[in-house]
């Protein structure tokens, strides 16, 4: 069934009264809990309001704006059936890995590879982890993004259908990546949500790789909320590469949590987009973690790229480390904007944050604003952040050394973006993205 | 610890606040509220001129409406009952306002509250050649040096005093760095400014000597809302200190200043500023003096430099913002600050640098130190506009915590809109190094110096662009504000 959003009314309106049209559809059937959490979220909702730049973690980027657009809203999209060729650009077939295609937010069978999973793992859709695993989802559903803050996180919760689902029982390694390639398709103006639960328990080990495409040219606006929970000593390496082309636009929030001992890596690469607004949001709830967030972006067209990103240690004895950073041509913008926080008593943290930037043209534009928010004394925190340009030194060197221009300032900015990929350690996906940013770099230059 | 390092560490900390005290002078206050006859009363009381009235009443509708339409600021990390515009007094000066022409006539009262506050105005101008312009309560009282000044063409007067004696330079240049519609707090401050400093220093002339006024908060309940404008004439030169200290007092006080300052062509304005004002009772944050100010420096001319540097101890609530626009090609701004918070204190501060002509340069060099259960933020922009080509930007933001139960915070906004901008930031939070204090110890130095002298090694890089008088004035303070912080 689908909603065609009105446009004479206030986008928020929009949004409650679809809900109200199609109240009762409660989501995966029959949990009680997840419907009274939608009634919760709608409420929200309308309390809060689209954001709009009077908020200062939106000041820079305008998504009320994005979203009073056309759209149509699919309560539960029925995918376009696609052909294998149709996502064969996207597979990235030397990365032998579980493959779930999902097309519109769902997941699409018929292209999926899914392989010979370790036992225990489940690797589904959420509506049928609902089903099938109702105790599970509810234990973690809805429990790490927070939707009283955050309107979008709240217009998802209120509308969740369908997305994709990961569970890693205690003690398991999956040794292959998880690929979740996700397609966006159709005529139509999509406004689709989402919704992602990765769930790695105790000593377990899990990647994650997420690749986001489109193969439509109408205007889409994907809202998607990915929560993530971490267990004890487990290692969760998630990778998302956000490549959706001009017409695409998304907010993407993820919400991570960590238990003692864990390790959790995002790493997220935006190569395209129309406004791309990526909530990166990681609660270490435990004391001896560690956590890495990394994030960049090859600035292209008009695209309006904004990494927010808040990392709470509430537990002592942790580290994190964030590095973004951004190359920016044409009339891109992008905007980074970090916040460590340490709170009362979590003593003996390690906090790090890097943003650089590397502006080509002028009408680039960059914003950025690394926050910390300490409240305990015994802590190492820093932050840091640089703008400027690719160094002529550097090319000079290289031009000595026989390179042409181009080729001297290609290899520059790949060095300069070398040091995100090499959190990277699935190496077919890391040639892959190299492979990528060359041929953008190089485009620069004819 | 021996017993005679406790009795000293008692003693000490019975002084706690060293300028608590209140003189006993009669003074006028105008009835409580912000209301259009306020204001009049102001401009009559002060005998100002008509387009000076003109302009406080259009500066007072507009903060009416501010008001009225309920606005608060509240975008900073400050948790304060917002004042209450209605039951201030906007204005009070002492009773006697005349004008001394010498130092001798001013009353005895007065000349002794500033010698408690060790500003002797004999001595200074024997010892220290410091002209001190001192504002009590809001009125001008004793300037001194004006002779010399004159001989240089040097204007140094109070703010009601230039606006009669000089108005084509006030008119001409009030309200441009700062409009009153900039905030709410400029806005109530451009209607009811009570007095402040002006000072004009001409083409090519090197001011002389520091110039140098001491603020004092004086009666119980009345907010001070100083003016403060100095315009450097082409390749002129000038270094004005402000310091203030404000007497033990149990409601909160409202000091809502404006500071302009205009330099034009390879003119440069070092501003420096020591600000101790009552922090309000150590244990419960009762009291305290609300200082919320807003400060701006325009490089309007090529090659002009503005330069800010402040030490800010006391206060129960600290906003302000020295910033710096960079219009002019080739123009420097930079900002130094030094904010130490203890008990209750709460601060939010840092700098604007907007770089609108080429080749300009910022350097922003913070140091925020925070104790007890205080909290210290670091709130900058460093905004490169489109045009600024070939800007340059180096910040430096470091916290120092001492104590588990304090917080500091940094908010740093980097906006560039030009490819050529070559911006960095840096910021590190973290407590003294257990290496350095035991370093000391084995050097033979207890606790609390070592503590001393490794928050003044912190701090150096900002006190040592402290004029030399302040410099000196700065360490102590600093001193004074660390004892007791040992836990």
């Amino acid at each position: 069934m689908t909603t065609t959003l009105d446009t004479d009314v206030r986008p928020e309106d929009r949004f409650i009264s679809a809900f109200e049209v199609n109240h009762g559809q409660a989501l995966n059937g029959t949990n009680a809990s997840i419907a009274q959490q939608r009634e919760d979220a709608i409420e929200r909702f309308a309390q809060l309001g689209i954001p709009t730049n009077d908020l200062e973690a939106w000041k820079y980027t305008n998504i009320a704006k994005t979203i009073d657009r056309p759209y149509t809203l699919p309560l539960a999209p029925e995918g376009p059936s696609l052909d294998p060729s149709d996502v064969a650009p996207f597979t990235i077939d030397e990365m032998d890995a579980h493959r779930v295609v999902l097309v519109n937010g769902r997941v699409d069978a018929s292209l999926s590879d899914i392989g010979d999973l370790p036992s225990g793992v489940v690797l589904s859709s959420l509506a049928q982890a609902g089903e099938e695993h109702p105790s599970l989802v509810e234990e973690h559903y809805g429990q790490y993004a927070d939707f009283e803050n955050e309107a979008l996180t709240a217009l998802n919760t209120a509308f969740v259908q369908d997305g994709a689902f990961v569970y890693v029982p205690s003690g398991t390694v999956v040794e292959k990546p998880i690929f979740f390639l996700h397609v966006t398709a159709g005529p139509e103006s999509l406004f689709l949500q989402p919704r992602h639960l990765f769930v790695v328990e105790d000593g377990a080990i899990a990647k994650i790789v997420e690749t986001q495409h489109s193969l439509t040219d109408a205007q889409t606006f994907t809202n998607t909320v990915s929560e993530a929970f971490v267990g004890e000593r487990a290692n969760l390496k998630h990778y998302l590469v956000q490549d959706e082309g001009p017409h695409a636009s998304q907010v993407h929030t993820r919400a991570g949590q960590q238990k003692d001992d864990s390790v959790y890596s995002t790493n997220t690469i935006t190569f395209s987009g129309d406004v791309v607004r990526n909530n990166a949001t990681v609660e270490v709830n435990g004391s001896f973690c560690e956590s890495n967030l990394y994030g960049l972006c090859i600035g292209k067209g008009e695209m309006h790229v904004d990494n927010h990103t808040q990392m709470n240690h509430v537990q002592p004895d942790c580290n994190s480390n964030e590095l973004y950073k951004h190359v920016l041509n044409d009339e891109s913008t992008a905007v980074f904007n970090g916040k460590v926080l340490v709170t009362r008593g979590s003593q003996r943290i390690d906090a790090y944050q890097q943003n650089d930037t590397i502006v080509l043209t002028t009408d680039a534009n960059i914003y950025t604003k690394p926050e910390l928010e300490i409240y305990a004394d015994d802590v190492v925190c820093s932050h840091g952040a640089t703008t400027g340009q690719v160094d002529e030194e550097g090319v000079f060197y290289l031009r000595s050394r026989g390179l042409s221009e181009r080729r001297a300032h290609i290899l520059m900015l790949q060095a300069f973006t070398d040091e995100v990929l090499s959190e990277y350690k699935i190496a077919p996906l890391r040639s892959y993205i190299t492979d990528k940013i060359r041929r953008r770099f190089g485009s620069y230059f004819e | 610890m021996s017993t005679s390092e406790t009795q000293y560490l008692e003693g000490k900390a019975s002084e706690d606040y060293k300028h608590g005290f209140y003189t006993d002078i009669d003074a006028e206050t105008a009835p409580d509220g912000l209301t259009e006859d306020v204001v009049r009363y102001i401009a009559h009381r002060k005998d100002e001129p008509e387009w000076l009235l003109e302009w406080r009443l259009k500066a007072f509708r507009h903060a009416r409406d501010r008001i009225d339409g309920g606005e608060t600021i509240d975008w900073a990390h400050l948790d304060y009952e917002a004042p209450k515009f209605d039951e201030i007094s906007y204005f009070s000066a002492p009773k006697e306002t005349a004008s001394y022409d010498s130092i001798d006539e001013v009353p005895d009262e007065i000349l002794e509250t500033f010698e408690r506050l060790g500003i002797p105005l004999e001595e200074q101008k024997a010892l220290t050649g410091v002209a001190v312009d001192a504002v009590m309560d809001s009125v001008s009282v004793a300037t001194t040096f004006k002779e010399k000044l004159k001989e240089k063409g040097v204007i140094f007067k109070s703010f009601g005093e230039a606006a009669k004696e000089h108005p084509e330079i006030v008119r001409e240049y009030m309200g441009t760095v700062v409009p009153y519609t900039d905030n709410l707090y400029a806005a109530i401050n451009s209607a009811v400014f009570s007095d402040g400093s002006f000072v004009y220093v001409p083409e090519g002339v090197t001011c002389p000597m520091e110039l140098s006024t001491y603020f004092r908060i004086n009666e119980a309940g009345t907010g001070q809302f100083e003016r403060t404008l100095i315009v450097a004439e082409p390749g002129a030169y000038v270094s004005y200190l402000e310091g203030c200290t404000a007497p033990m007092r149990k409601e909160n006080q409202l000091h809502a200043a404006v500071v302009e300052l205009v330099a034009h062509e390879d003119a440069e304005i070092k501003y420096s500023t020591i600000q101790n004002w009552y922090p309000g009772d150590p244990d419960t944050g009762e009291g305290g003096v609300y200082n919320l100010v807003t400060k701006r420096g325009l490089c309007k001319g090529d090659n002009s430099k503005i330069s800010w540097t402040q030490l800010e101890t006391g206060s129960a609530v600290t906003q302000k913002y020295p910033s710096v626009i960079l219009a002019g090609d080739d123009s420097v701004g930079e900002f130094y600050s030094v904010a130490f918070t203890k008990g209750h204190q709460q601060a939010d501060t840092g700098t604007k640098m907007q770089h609108i002509g080429k080749n300009t340069k910022s350097t922003i060099i913070s140091k925020g130190i925070s104790a007890d259960v205080a909290d210290n933020s670091y709130r900058g922009q460093v905004k490169v506009s489109k045009n600024a080509d070939n800007a340059r930007n180096f910040s430096q933001c470091d916290s120092m915590l001492l104590g588990p139960d304090c917080g500091a915070h940094t908010y740093p906004y980097i906006e560039s809109n030009n490819p050529s901008a070559q911006i960095e930031h840096e910021a590190t939070t973290s407590k003294v190094g257990e290496d350095q204090m035991f370093y000391c110890h084995q050097r033979g130095l207890g606790e609390e110096e070592a503590l001393k002298l490794i928050v003044n090694g912190f701090c150096q890089e900002v006190l040592q662009e402290l004029p030399m008088e302040f410099a000196v004035e700065a360490k102590e303070l600093l001193d004074i504000e660390l004892e007791g912080s040992v836990g």
